[in-house]
């Protein structure tokens, strides 16, 4: 059969972002693929040595919507490091909250994304219902749903509560139910297997050379995650798994993302009920002494490395940001080939690459010929209305 | 410096294994080493420590120091980073590529040559990135002389005379 090579990109519907693969087929068949980026470059490296270090923190922020956390706080980890800064306990375990609430939003996000991929409408309905708790709790800690700017040089910019714990909890106690039955359902519907299992496969071998990262190099069985091999913030403190699987597919990666997301809630609540006494933050100098540092972590989609040079002023010399995408877009390209070409959305979904929401909605009435524009609290009303009707309650929360 | 020991003795492995060419080595803190090293010896010295259990290469970060340009190998075995530092004179700025070592590195090494115009020496040609296709050739935004100012008057004034 001829071989054809089609370009999937980079504006197409079933990707989130902007990037390019030139898929070579064969009838269905990949037979060969090449991905090209650049089409997001912002040139933010650039951009940070012309910003202040507290300005920089906000631009890094916007690197990614949905690891915001995660960026800000490796490059405040560099920053606090060249510094000299001894962060206070009490900051460094509620970036650590933070961290892992963004965790379980990032891949409650992911389990709709896939599940939208594979088909199953529902589980992304279900997913991102749930995953509105989550950020309700990073509301109310931080201000913000997505971009939280709880990070700050020296320590975080706001407290945490006691009202405001126990709101956390009760949140969190319901998605703990709420996960036990995605486990179940991935573990037992036969939709989930027959989509996911042996598609996008990734043997180990494979990615270790090509150095996958995440839940995508754990669910090949690489046993490979900074939070356990360089903890940082409070993670040596805390009991949770190093969750991997050996499926070497899309489904292991479902799985792990699943099981991740109780080691999670099990983080929340040991730091929620041990945390520590004492100021949130401490002061640093404007100016950083001359030196270089580089400093990893575990985001939601893997290893993010961020190296800081700073030269004695109050803007650094060079700021480099690998985000852990950049890794695993790698182990894409041998995942796709020889699969299907229909499996491409789900496959390539599969590394989670990222995407930004919104919060409001308008709504054309056809029949009073009139535009009604929704704000926050009157679609969750309507959404809470809306399953009440179905038998599912969500008023209590 | 006893506490630091699996530091501490990679960092005298290099320096046995390739005298001359590993030089400044040091233990920073836990878990960090860097060096600095010969551009010719890199893909030798990069094998030898992915033999040695440095399995990847978490990313390459181009610098322009003014006189010299160069780049930083992060290397990592999950728990150590250790920083290869490069580097090669303005003038005729060349670095070995590492693809043989680490076929991972393509898209870090056209990043070095795209923004900050050093030649990686074994980079097979290709499509550019990560700067857009119509971004001027010859033009690397990275460097310190580079400015984002000039770059955007020098647009304005092509999109002036586009549009006469």
């Amino acid at each position: 059969m001829a071989k054809i090579t089609i370009p999937f990109g980079p504006q197409h519907p079933a990707l989130k972002e902007p990037e390019n693969f030139m898929l070579v087929l064969e009838g269905e068949q990949i037979s060969g693929s090449t991905i090209n980026l650049g089409y997001n470059h912002r040139g933010m490296e650039k951009a940070a040595e012309s910003r202040t270090y507290i300005q920089n923190l906000y631009l890094i922020e916007r690197v990614c919507g949905i690891c915001s956390h995660s960026h800000t706080t490796t490059y405040i980890t560099n920053v606090e490091e060249l510094a000299k800064a001894e962060v206070p306990q009490r900051a460094l375990a509620i970036r650590t909250l933070i961290a892992e609430l963004e965790r379980v939003h990032s891949h409650l996000l992911w389990l709709g994304v896939a599940g939208y991929e594979m088909g199953f409408e529902t589980l992304f309905m279900y997913t991102w219902r749930d995953r509105e708790q989550v950020l309700d709790c990073l509301e109310l800690l931080s201000g913000n749903r997505v971009h939280y700017s709880i990070n700050t040089i020296g320590g975080v910019r706001r407290d945490v509560s006691a009202e405001q714990k126990a709101e956390v909890l009760k949140r969190i106690k319901f998605l703990e139910g709420r996960t036990q039955y995605y486990i179940k359902l991935a573990l037992e519907e036969p939709t989930i297997a027959a989509r996911t299992a042996d598609v996008g496969r990734l043997p180990p071998e494979v990615a270790l050379e090509r150095g996958a990262v995440g839940p995508t190099a754990r669910a090949s069985g690489i046993a490979r995650d900074v939070r356990k091999d360089e903890p940082y913030l409070l993670y040596d403190k805390l009991d949770f798994k190093l969750i991997t699987h050996n499926t070497n597919d899309v489904f292991g990666r479902l799985v792990v993302r699943a099981l991740e997301l109780v080691e999670s809630y099990k983080m929340i609540n040991q730091v929620i009920n041990n945390l520590p006494e004492g100021p949130i933050s401490v002061k640093v100098p404007m100016k950083i002494a001359p030196g270089e540092a580089v400093n990893h972590y575990e985001a939601p989609r893997g290893e993010d490395i961020h190296y800081l040079k700073s030269n004695g002023t109050d803007k650094p010399e060079r700021l480099k940001v690998r985000a852990p995408t950049m890794a695993n877009l790698q182990s894409v390209s041998y995942m796709l080939e020889g699969g299907w070409l229909a499996d491409v959305p789900l496959v390539i979904a599969a590394i989670d690459p990222c995407m930004s929401c919104t919060d409001r909605a308008a709504v054309w009435d056809q029949k009073k010929g009139k535009m009604a524009v929704y704000g926050w609290e009157e679609l969750r009303k309507l959404g809470i209305e809306h399953y009440k009707h179905r038998g599912i309650d969500f008023s209590k929360l | 410096m006893t506490e630091f020991t699996q530091e501490e003795k990679i960092k005298a492995a290099l320096e046995a294994k390739f005298p001359g060419s590993v030089t400044n080595a040091l233990v920073q803190r836990r878990n960090r080493v860097w060096l600095d090293l010969a551009p010719a010896a890199l893909p030798e010295v990069l094998a030898w420590m992915k033999a040695e259990g440095f399995q990847y290469l978490s990313t390459v970060t181009g610098f322009d120091e003014g006189e010299n340009l160069g780049a930083c190998y992060h290397m990592n075995n999950n728990a150590m980073l250790v920083t290869v530092k490069v580097r090669t004179p303005r003038a005729k700025p060349e670095i070995p590529s590492i693809l043989a070592v680490f076929p991972v590195a393509v898209s870090y090494e056209k990043e070095l040559e795209d923004t900050l115009g050093i030649k990686v020496l074994g980079l097979p040609p290709g499509r550019r990135y990560p700067l857009a296709e119509d971004f001027p050739v010859g033009q690397y935004p990275l460097r310190k002389d580079w400015k984002t100012e000039d770059y955007l008057a020098q647009q304005a004034a092509l999109l002036k005379s586009e549009t006469k």
